[in-house]
């Protein structure tokens, strides 16, 4: 697929900006388990926290492939870093911006959009992961408003979010959407997950004792909660993949440089057949994901649908990156395996693209579905 | 104040790769802006940055003058360019380079200043700026680290010199050579490369400009390197003891040998 002159400039500008100033602290981030606070301003300062929202609600009006391939490049380098700029615009300004009322948008985009502010997704509740429609959190109007009750887990960035787009069932219609802010009584926050990967990246849970939120704090309708979220998704999917194309895309730089200059039976791995054939599987790997996700990102520019393709591009681009990063590996041999190499982190990092945002398996049905109706 | 920030759109250096026998290939690399000029431009738009304007321009090959070589020039901090893309150009030379360059400086007109940077960052000649200069009849100013506008209308410029650090204040026009210690240069944001599209491009032959071709083929042999002498090997004497009397009296003992102490 061939980019235009500004996308190409997006990736050299994000890939600079990536290896400044995100890859010096991503082994760091990841062995202390420590979320990269210092990281948000120099993101919001690049334009990276509202890339594909009109400027004048703050962001910097590129197009969804340019925002594609920004996360790709800080994928590249950080899948922690990535899946924090993916969470606040994919997952919480973009329901904002394109359900919210006039004066939400007036109210939340101008400091989302900016970086001003970090926003966050809760749908995920202890019994209700792949089936979103069956969460348990309560919203019972009450005078000017509504009091939420429940629990949300693995909410990305949750301790740090100043506001949270939270999915709760209200009596009548099932799942509706709301804005809540940090602060409001009653909602608090628990200590985040010990991940196997994207450690840097917080993941608590969030709790709703008795939280009372004014009318003006749904997003949409009564009961457009479902809706919201599955097209909130659809979008978060190709951020998913273009992260997925990322750590693999950083797996295979790793594995070719290490194979030109470890030398073993007196010639560099690079000389060897095994080798050739392992990195030339991972290139094809790569390119193949890229190019669904770049298709799926055209597509949303396009305003054409694109749910179909971006569960393409996250299904494909997720077990792309597993496989490239158990390929580079298997490369570096028992280096590898230590975290010495940053292969060993790009295998940890790689796996939750298979989960997060949908499953492989979610979304092997949205594509069946759609071809056996 | 008007200034302009010369750049070498080029082949970047740490993509090259070394063959075996040591020759450099530069097939593969990347085309970038030549990061000393890109130190050149950051200067230039803080200069800039109070009501003046920042003109780039660039000599070379076709590709000077490609979307993405003005493009990135532009997303850097310039307010326009202007451009010279002419195989006459291309590999032509420092002085032919420099010579193209001076005529570009005096068709934007009413310049104060030309920024570039120390040199290039693939033939690495440290030359432009002196022909420049020296065509254009300016000062030329190399190693400069600081550069302040004054309220009398000079530039306050501070150059790095073997003694130390030297101040001046240099009555414009000028052509100031900057080292890389002046500025770090910005790393674009996503509004930067967004504005870079919107931003006037202005392409030149050399018709234009009034050079002849022919002008040109007469300045690439003037300069030529004939030989290069070999770099002096600095002394080193290792002290390699555990013990700190023992290293003591051996410093002691190297540094009057030198004749230091």
């Amino acid at each position: 697929m061939l980019l235009t002159v500004e996308q190409e400039l997006t990736r050299t500008a994000v890939r600079e900006f990536a290896e400044a100033e995100i890859a010096p602290i991503a082994g760091e981030i990841d062995r202390n388990h420590r979320f990269p606070v210092e990281s948000l301003p120099k993101l919001a300062a690049q334009g990276l926290m509202g890339m594909p929202f009109p400027e004048e609600c703050g962001g910097a009006g590129t197009d969804h492939v340019s925002y594609t391939i920004a996360i790709e490049e800080l994928a590249r380098v950080c899948a922690a870093t990535a899946v924090i700029v993916e969470a606040h615009v994919s997952l919480s300004t973009w329901p904002i911006w394109r359900y919210g009322t006039d004066e939400q948008r007036k109210k939340y985009l101008p400091d989302l959009a900016s970086g001003r502010s970090v926003g966050a997704f809760g749908l995920t509740e202890p019994g209700a992961g792949t089936d979103a429609a069956a969460i348990a959190t309560s919203a019972v109007p009450d005078g000017d408003g509504y009091v939420l009750n429940g629990s949300k887990v693995f909410i990305t960035s949750g301790g740090y979010a100043d506001v949270v787009v939270v999915f709760a069932r209200t009596p009548e219609g099932g799942p509706s959407a709301f804005i809540v802010e940090k602060g409001t009584p009653g909602f608090t926050v628990g200590d985040g997950e010990d991940k196997l990967g994207i450690r840097g990246s917080n993941t608590p849970p969030l709790f709703f004792h008795d939280v009372h939120v004014p009318h003006e704090a749904l997003l949409g309708k009564e009961g457009d909660g479902l809706r919201i979220a599955l097209s909130t998704l659809d979008g978060g999917r190709v951020g998913i993949a273009a992260q997925a194309v990322g750590i693999a895309q950083g797996a295979l730089e790793a594995s070719i440089r290490y194979a030109k200059e470890r030398v073993q039976f007196g010639k560099p791995l690079a000389a060897f057949q095994a080798i050739q054939w392992m990195v030339a599987d991972m290139a094809t790997d790569v390119e193949a994901a890229r190019l669904l996700t770049y298709q799926a990102a055209a597509l949303q520019d396009a305003g054409k649908p694109f749910a179909i393709a971006a569960a393409k591009a996250k299904l494909f681009a997720a077990q792309a990156a597993t496989r490239v990063a158990n390929q580079a590996i298997q490369i570096h041999g028992g280096n590898g395996y230590t975290a010495a190499y940053p292969v060993e982190r790009a295998f940890r990092d790689a796996k939750i693209t298979e989960i997060y945002e949908g499953t492989n398996e979610v979304q092997r049905m949205v594509i069946s579905r759609s071809l056996l109706r | 104040m008007k200034i302009v920030a010369a750049y070498k759109w080029t082949a970047d250096p740490q993509e090259a790769q070394v063959a075996a026998d040591g020759r450099v290939d530069l097939s593969r690399a990347r085309p970038v802006v030549s990061g000393y000029d890109a130190v050149a431009i950051e200067v230039g738009s803080r200069l800039a940055k109070d009501g003046g304007e920042l003109v780039g321009a660039s000599v070379g090959g076709p590709a000077t003058a490609s979307p993405i070589a003005v493009k990135t020039a532009l997303a850097r901090g310039l307010d326009r360019t202007v451009v010279v893309a002419d195989d006459a150009v291309d590999g032509a030379g420092t002085a032919a380079a420099a010579r193209v360059l001076a005529a570009v400086v005096q068709h934007i007109g009413d310049v104060d200043v030309v920024l570039t940077g120390d040199c290039s960052i693939d033939v690495a000649a440290r030359m432009v700026p002196a022909v420049l200069a020296g065509v254009l009849g300016w000062p030329a100013l190399t190693d400069v680290t600081a550069v302040e506008p004054m309220a009398d209308g000079t530039l306050r410029v501070e150059r790095v010199v073997p003694e130390g650090v030297q101040v001046l204040a240099v009555q414009t026009p000028a052509v100031i050579a900057v080292a890389t210690d002046a500025a770090v240069p910005r790393v674009p944001g996503m509004k930067d490369v967004l504005a870079a599209g919107r931003k006037p491009v202005e392409k030149l032959d050399l018709a234009a400009l009034g050079v002849e071709p022919t002008e040109l083929t007469a300045l690439a042999g003037t300069v030529r390197a004939r030989a290069q002498a070999e770099r002096a090997v600095r002394k080193q004497h290792v002290i390699d003891t555990a013990d700190p009397a023992v290293a003591a009296a051996e410093l002691v003992d190297t540094l009057r040998e030198a004749g230091v102490w």
